[in-house]
């Protein structure tokens, strides 16, 4: 997405029948994949592994012939002809995301079809292949906008209406045969409790890490002996591994916890948020500090010349021409700092702080594939959709004299 | 007026700017010039005070500088650099509107400063007001640096290499906008180069330095005919030094009553050439004047790539002779008519008043 | 002491990659010695150092997850980066470099749990999620660090008559290196990470004392492979440093 070349401009010169290998190595990657790998399995009850079902048996034949007749369309949109090839990149923005439904629909279809008469215990996952039918077309819009060059606002309301449809399948009943979701119905209280538990060791993880990285970045701009020590402390931090500074910092906090009841009180003990929100703090320091040092540097010695020979004060140049100038790269460092603590929140979960992370290692414990990927799958999603907002937020806080 | 009493930089046990002492009256042109690393640019920064001076005092008016508050001096002192120190992030007009907004002007007041700026460079206001710094020409960039230095009617203007990063046409075009804006805003400039064909054309004073250390502080002229010591000669370059002379002298000093053809030919047989002359004094053609004698009969007729004006430098005079290959050029006035006539012999033989 | 004698002082990160490997070393082999020392601190366990695999044994085990993982992904890795910054590949690099772009929001974490309905428990998966996620660093820096190589360097190279293998061989490459090392540090310092939360899905590693510890509520033993784990990651990323600065050419 963060990448706007366009690499097909070639392609009407040369005379050769294929002008978008990209879609259809997606295509054929599709067709291997329906062929070879199964699309659901189905098993007597949630903890048994399933039996594997292929995309012939698992849809009805109207839906797969619909697939097929959608991946024509998309081969017919890869050749020279008979479309030229703005008309194919639309045509594909349209069939791609025809058939990413499809291969939804038809999943939750199934599993509602194959539930009627079997016993109540029994469960429909997903396959392998369901997963490449929904990868592929993504990859599919993700290319077509990249050859169209089409802005991010554009993007941006594409993406909203895709997921707004697919939305509206998870909230109607389309899915609620499906064994993840019956994992969701089973636990709908705990998930949401779950998914704001996470939410929130990710704010309280962030502000603090702004709070001090900021001024520290700055400071490593102002200070260069200070930018060695400064840097390489951070990195230390970063280099240990997430699950063992969670860990290192269980045993002083609980040492601590018994040492002052009144941080006990307050819930600083050695298992549970505090260590995890010490840690993701340490975390995104690097990040933060990283960028806004590069985002200071990045302001050019001239153009501070300039407005210091214009008799601006040193906090007018801060406020007027540095902070405007190095916003962007600041906030590209927020957006890493965000998905690296949504990440890395999933581990704060082995030791008790809670979050999606709960569900993961839960699963992961009883066997219950289902209840992991009701971990993994949303913690996917938000880190996703983060990374795309806070994209969109630093396209935003570009200046419009450097857009 | 600027004056520099003994001014000296020094970094560790490097003395950078040493005890340099010049001054540039209200109105004048000074250029600083040397090789790179003599201190040029140093100095011109201890001006504004973006560099502290270890020893010495800078006078700005009757005023030391250092008693002043650092901001309102720089406020007071127009100062442009290379196009990068435009601000990337703001339009042409806000750019060239920052030191009044500094001042806090009055918002009709600034607009209408941006649009008298913009005017005085030449720069469509309609069009580039709104425009940010990436989308102008290097051409373009470099005269909205020059009207923002200019914005608050400072009472000098410090220029480092301004002109540095445009290609050679651009800066030829962008040399003559700025000594048209000198002659008419008398703003004493002090201009930093280290290109001395530069430095002949713009300046009204040249100070030469090397190593830290002023070696002439002079006009052009003096510069090229007494030059101080070999250092002076060899930067000035001895390989064109008498196409640099013309370059720092004009067509009027060299200018003589031209020759007019009368009833006869025997103007052109003792002189060799003679103009023909319509009735408002416009010259039509000379006959003769070519580098062989006896092509006497030979006319040529006046156009305006043959001909010069009072203001033009003998440079570009001689360079006309050269190219039209004949002895004798036309001096027009602004009306077209034949003032005078410039001559080959009168480039090798006469002394001209300076 | 006259300065003249003192020609290259060795680097203090240099000093530290050797004390930090001996420290590795010394605590890998020598962990139960520290039995007593476990014991006045945790009082109240009766088992103070881990023993059901030796340390050295879950040492190796998670050095093999890693190397085994990184391996793959930096030949798959650097093939990629190659293939789409050649001529015939061209086409290719967006799509690969926006996946790799993507696929690193992916949480590691989740990518591990995702892998494990498709690819079982134990030592494959966590070497599939592994190799799977450490790719994309790879692929990535592989992509830019070529992407540096200035165009009128590289058509210097073909005006002297350097084939298209000695182009990339002796020009392309070494100027790239320091970047795809810079790939492959990343890629190899998650994955040490990630190997450690490999214990969950069963495979052994050292985070095999670490959730045994956080099960068993055994602090002790979650310090000992966090330890460990934590020494093992920093000795890495510094060996990778030292290798990085061999590619500076005074940069």
């Amino acid at each position: 997405m963060a990448h706007d070349r366009v690499p097909g401009d070639e392609e009407r010169h040369t005379g050769s029948l294929v002008t978008n290998r990209v879609l259809l190595t997606l295509l054929v990657a599709a067709l291997l994949g329906v062929v070879l790998l199964p699309f659901a399995s189905m098993a007597p009850n949630r903890l048994m592994s399933g039996q594997a079902v292929g995309v012939t048996a698992a849809m009805l034949s109207w839906q797969w012939l619909a697939l097929a007749g959608l991946a024509g369309i998309l081969t017919a949109c890869a050749l020279s002809r008979p479309f030229p090839a703005r008309l194919a990149r639309w045509l594909t923005l349209t069939a791609a995301p025809l058939w990413l439904l499809l291969a939804l629909y038809g999943l939750g279809d199934y599993a509602s079809r194959a539930l009627q008469d079997a016993s109540p215990a029994a469960r429909v996952s997903q396959g392998a292949a369901f997963w490449i039918l929904v990868f592929c077309p993504i990859l599919m819009i993700i290319d077509a906008f990249q050859r169209l060059g089409s802005s991010l606002a554009v993007r941006g309301l594409y993406s909203v209406v895709l997921v707004v449809l697919v939305g509206a399948m998870f909230a109607g009943d389309t899915f609620d045969a499906l064994s993840i979701m019956r994992e969701y119905a089973n636990n709908k209280g705990t998930f949401t409790a779950e998914f704001l538990a996470h939410l929130r060791l990710v704010g309280l993880a962030l502000g603090p890490a702004l709070l001090m990285g900021l001024p520290l970045g700055l400071l490593a701009r102002r200070h260069p002996t200070a930018r060695g020590p400064l840097f390489g402390a951070l990195n230390f931090f970063q280099t240990i591994p997430s699950i063992a500074l969670f860990a290192l910092l269980v045993a002083p906090l609980s040492a601590l916890g018994e040492a002052l009841p009144w941080l006990k009180a307050i819930g600083v003990g050695g298992i549970g948020a505090a260590p995890a929100v010490i840690a993701l703090i340490m975390y995104s320091l690097l990040p933060v500090v990283r960028n806004t040092y590069a985002g200071f540097a990045g302001v050019p010695a001239t153009t501070i010349e300039a407005a210091r020979g214009m008799g601006m004060t040193s906090r007018q140049i801060l406020w007027k021409i540095e902070v405007p100038l190095a916003l962007p790269v600041i906030l590209s460092g927020l957006r890493i700092v965000t998905v690296q603590a949504i990440g890395l929140t999933v581990v704060a979960a082995l030791i008790g702080a809670g979050g999606l992370g709960a569900f993961i290692f839960q699963g992961l414990g009883q066997y219950a594939i289902d209840l992991v990927l009701l971990g993994a799958v949303p913690t996917i999603a938000l880190a996703v959709v983060a990374d795309f907002l806070l994209q969109i937020l630093v396209a935003l806080s570009k200046p419009a004299g450097m857009r | 007026m600027i004056e520099l009493q003994g001014l000296t930089k020094i970094y560790g046990d490097k003395t950078v700017v040493d005890d340099v002492s010049l001054r540039v009256d209200s109105g004048e042109f000074g250029v600083l010039i040397g090789p790179s690393g003599c201190g040029k640019s140093t100095t011109l920064r201890m001006i504004n005070r973006l560099i502290p001076a270890s020893r010495g005092r800078i006078l700005l008016g009757e005023d030391d500088i250092t008693r002043l508050p650092v901001e309102q001096l720089r406020r007071r002192i127009g100062y442009a650099i290379q196009s990068i120190g435009l601000f990337p992030h703001w339009s042409v007009a806000k750019n060239i509107a920052v030191v009044p907004g500094l001042l806090k002007w009055p918002k009709s007041r600034i607009d209408e400063r941006v649009d008298e700026l913009m005017g005085l460079f030449h720069l469509d206001a309609g069009e580039l007001r709104d425009k940010y710094p990436h989308q102008l020409s290097g051409g373009q960039a470099q005269r909205v640096g020059v009207a923002r230095a200019l914005a608050a009617d400072p009472e000098v203007l410090l220029m480092d290499e301004p002109f540095g990063a445009v290609d050679p046409l651009t800066r030829e075009v962008l040399q003559d906008e700025l000594l048209r804006v000198h002659r008419h805003t008398r703003k004493t400039i002090i201009f930093v180069t280290h290109d001395m064909d530069e430095a002949l054309k713009l300046a009204s004073r040249i100070a030469l330095l090397n190593a830290g250390r002023l070696v002439q502080y002079d006009r052009p002229i003096e510069l090229l005919t007494r030059p101080a010591n070999d250092f002076v000669r060899s930067f000035i370059g001895k390989a064109d030094l008498g196409l640099k002379l013309l370059s720092r002298r004009w067509v009027h000093q060299y200018q003589q009553p031209a020759t007019l053809r009368g009833a006869s030919d025997e103007s052109v047989r003792i002189s060799g050439y003679a103009w023909e002359v319509d009735k408002e004094g416009r010259p039509v053609c000379l006959h003769g004047g070519r580098l062989h004698a006896e092509d006497t009969q030979e006319r040529t007729g006046v156009t305006p790539e043959w001909s010069a004006t009072p203001d033009m430098t003998m440079k570009e005079a001689l360079s006309r002779m050269v190219w039209f290959r004949v002895m004798v050029l036309p001096v027009l006035d602004s009306e077209g008519r034949l003032v005078g006539e410039v001559t080959m012999h009168g480039v090798m033989g006469q002394q001209p008043c300076a | 002491m006259r300065v003249a004698t003192v020609k290259h002082p060795i680097p203090f990160r240099d000093w530290l990659l050797v004390a930090l490997s001996v420290l590795l070393v010394t605590l890998t082999l020598f962990m139960a010695r520290l039995e007593p020392l476990f014991q006045a601190l945790f009082p109240d366990v009766s088992n103070p150092v881990y023993r059901r695999e030796s340390f050295l044994q879950l040492t190796l085990d998670h050095l093999l997850l890693v190397l085994v993982s990184s391996l793959i992904s930096v030949s798959v890795g650097v093939g990629a980066g190659l293939f789409v910054t050649r001529r015939g590949g061209r086409e290719f690099e967006p799509m690969v470099s926006s996946m790799a772009a993507i696929g690193q929001t992916f949480p590691p974490a989740a990518v591990l749990a995702i892998v494990v309905p498709l690819a079982g428990f134990g030592f494959v998966p966590t070497v599939v999620a592994l190799t799977l996620y450490g790719l994309l660093p790879v692929i990535q820096n592989t992509i830019a660090g070529l992407n540096t190589v200035p165009p009128a360097t590289l058509e210097a190279a073909r005006g002297i008559g350097m084939t298209q293998g000695q182009i990339l061989r002796r020009v392309e490459l070494p100027i790239a290196m320091r970047v795809i090392i810079a790939g492959v540090r990343v890629s190899v310092i998650i994955n040490i990470g990630t190997a450690t939360i490999g214990a969950t899905v069963g495979a052994q590693s050292l985070g095999t004392p670490i959730i045994a510890g956080l099960v068993g509520n055994n602090i002790a033993y979650v310090i000992q492979g966090a330890l460990l784990v934590g020494l093992l990651a920093i000795v890495s990323d510094l060996l990778f440093e030292r290798l990085e600065r061999r590619f500076t050419f005074g940069a």
